[in-house]
């Protein structure tokens, strides 16, 4: 095997990616709120692994994106309510409020980040196969993977109106919100008719409820060595304070 | 005579709420018959199919599969012995791979992974599928996903098979390759359609379905053609 495939992390087991992804969103969303300095430090993790497994960082970034306006949400309380100050920069006094806001996004953002990769590099089956061997109760797997199978039929649906109404608008691409309601009505009628047909499937072929799972996954060094590298960095990331280690290192020099 | 292998007696069924879909239907089909089941749209061929595995079951009436009737207690095994191949092949695949799909069946029944994997393979070759195994159904062709989706039904090894509407959404060449692989195919067979070429070519029985009852069960040279309602 070429060395450019073995690095491939698509190849790591979805247990060791769980695992690792576990261990970072803890590690990182531990950190108090105030330590924007040592959060930066666990963008490491996303923008080392996307290339690693062929995903452009730029595009895994954009798509957690999609994230921001709740994150601006949660955090936007703090700079209103906490005007305490924290540090003054070129004269301007910066209050604590803001750096916990800009504490909130980076870590909204890059969690976000972490479990696109998971979900995109071992397929979100495989990541609910992985919760089940990993202790999760069959049950909570099997719902969390219809969840996710009802929401593609959700959007499969809504693509298909979609189309329908283009078909018929003449080139006019404005959408009236008075027609929101009707296709979001029809939508959700559309939805639950299909996974009902869906369902009907599933049974006439021995589903009962619970995922049979496939025993394809196989735990390899490979997959040991991926957990040891990465679980002591999210760890030393965690407690040693990196920004000050490196200032301090400057200072010697 | 043999015990059938699908037997309808007397069977009525109505949706909760709407009007009656089945009235009084009775027939029975022999192990290796080839039937077809023919009607206008609305007919209720598709609610009579979703009977012979016990996805709805009879209001009054019985449905037996070989000589066994289905009740909540059997519904299971009856549905191993019956295969269901839908109309909608998108209804049918949900799994993220062709291959995961057509294992989906036989993991649910149990089976050693070795025996998946042997009937995995089997099923993908006599469907013509083993080449795009490994792919998304999102991303097959509509003749590509029927093939598929009468593949995860033939992994369950059923020794009836069940077909509502085929060829409703398959192109000339498309229905030409399915033809050829139904008709190689040893199973007994009640396949719904309103396509009477497709009939003729794949059955020498018919059943002929009139608002929800049986107009005419007999062999398909002497169907009335057109199939005009009757009301
Ligand atoms: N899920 C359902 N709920 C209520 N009525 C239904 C349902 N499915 C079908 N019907 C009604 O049952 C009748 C027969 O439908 P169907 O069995 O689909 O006929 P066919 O397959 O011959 O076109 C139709 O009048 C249809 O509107
Ligand atoms: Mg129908």
């Amino acid at each position: 095997m070429k060395p450019a495939e073995r690095s491939h992390i698509g190849d790591i087991d979805p247990r060791a990616l769980l695992l690792v992804t576990v261990v970072y969103l803890v590690a990182m969303l531990s950190v108090p709120l105030q330590r924007t300095d040592m959060i930066i430090w666990f963008a490491a993790y996303p923008i080392i692994s996307a290339p690693l497994a062929h995903i452009a960082y730029e595009r895994l970034f954009r798509n957690s994106l999609f994230v921001l306006p709740l994150l601006v949400f949660i955090g936007i309380f703090n700079p209103i309510y906490d005007r305490t100050p924290a540090f003054a920069l070129f004269g301007i006094t910066i209050n604590s409020g803001w750096i916990s806001f800009i504490s909130i996004i980076i870590r909204g953002l890059l969690a976000t980040q972490a479990l696109l990769l998971l979900i995109r590099v071992s397929g979100f089956n495989e990541m609910c196969e992985a919760l089940h061997r990993l202790g999760c109760p069959g049950a909570i797997a099997t719902q969390l993977l219809m969840v996710y199978r009802y929401l593609s039929v959700l959007l499969e649906e809504a693509l298909t109106m979609q189309h329908a109404r283009q078909a018929r608008s003449y080139g006019k691409n404005s959408f009236k919100a008075s027609l929101w309601g009707p296709f979001v009505g029809q939508l959700l009628l559309r939805t639950i008719e299909r996974s009902r047909r869906i369902n009907m499937a599933m049974k006439a072929r021995g589903f009962n409820g619970t995922l049979s799972t496939s025993p394809n996954m196989h735990w390899t060094t490979a997959d040991t060595v991926y957990c040891l590298v990465w679980i002591p960095v999210f760890f030393s990331l965690r407690f040693i304070d990196v920004s000050a280690l490196l200032l301090t290192l400057f200072a010697y020099c | 005579m043999n015990t059938p292998a699908l037997e309808f007696k007397d069977v009525c069924f109505s949706y909760p709420g709407g009007h009656e879909v089945l009235r009084h239907v009775s027939f029975s089909i022999q192990p290796g018959e080839k039937v077809a089941l023919v009607g206008l749209n609305g007919s209720g061929k598709s609610t009579l199919l979703l009977h012979t595995n016990g996805l709805l079951l009879a209001d009054t009436g019985t449905v037996s599969v070989n000589g066994k009737v289905i009740g909540r207690k059997n519904v299971e095994e009856c549905r191993k012995i019956v295969g269901m191949v839908f109309q909608n092949a998108d209804d049918q695949l949900f799994m993220p791979t062709v291959e995961t799909d057509v294992a989906f069946g036989p993991r649910n029944m149990g089976l050693k992974e070795e025996e998946v994997n042997s009937r995995v393979d089997e099923a993908l070759r006599i469907t013509g599928c083993s080449s795009f195994r490994d792919k998304a159904p999102f991303h097959l062709s509509g003749g590509q996903k029927k093939m598929a989706s009468i593949a995860t039904v033939l992994s369950m090894k059923p020794n009836i098979l069940v077909f509502d509407e085929p060829t409703s959404s398959l192109d000339f060449a498309a229905e030409a390759q399915l033809i050829g692989i139904i008709d190689r195919l040893p199973h007994t067979i009640l396949m719904s359609t309103h396509d009477m070429d497709l009939a003729r070519r794949l059955c020498t029985r018919a059943i002929l379905m009139d608002h929800g009852a049986i107009a005419y069960d007999g062999p398909i040279d002497t169907l009335p053609y057109p199939l005009i309602s009757t009301l």
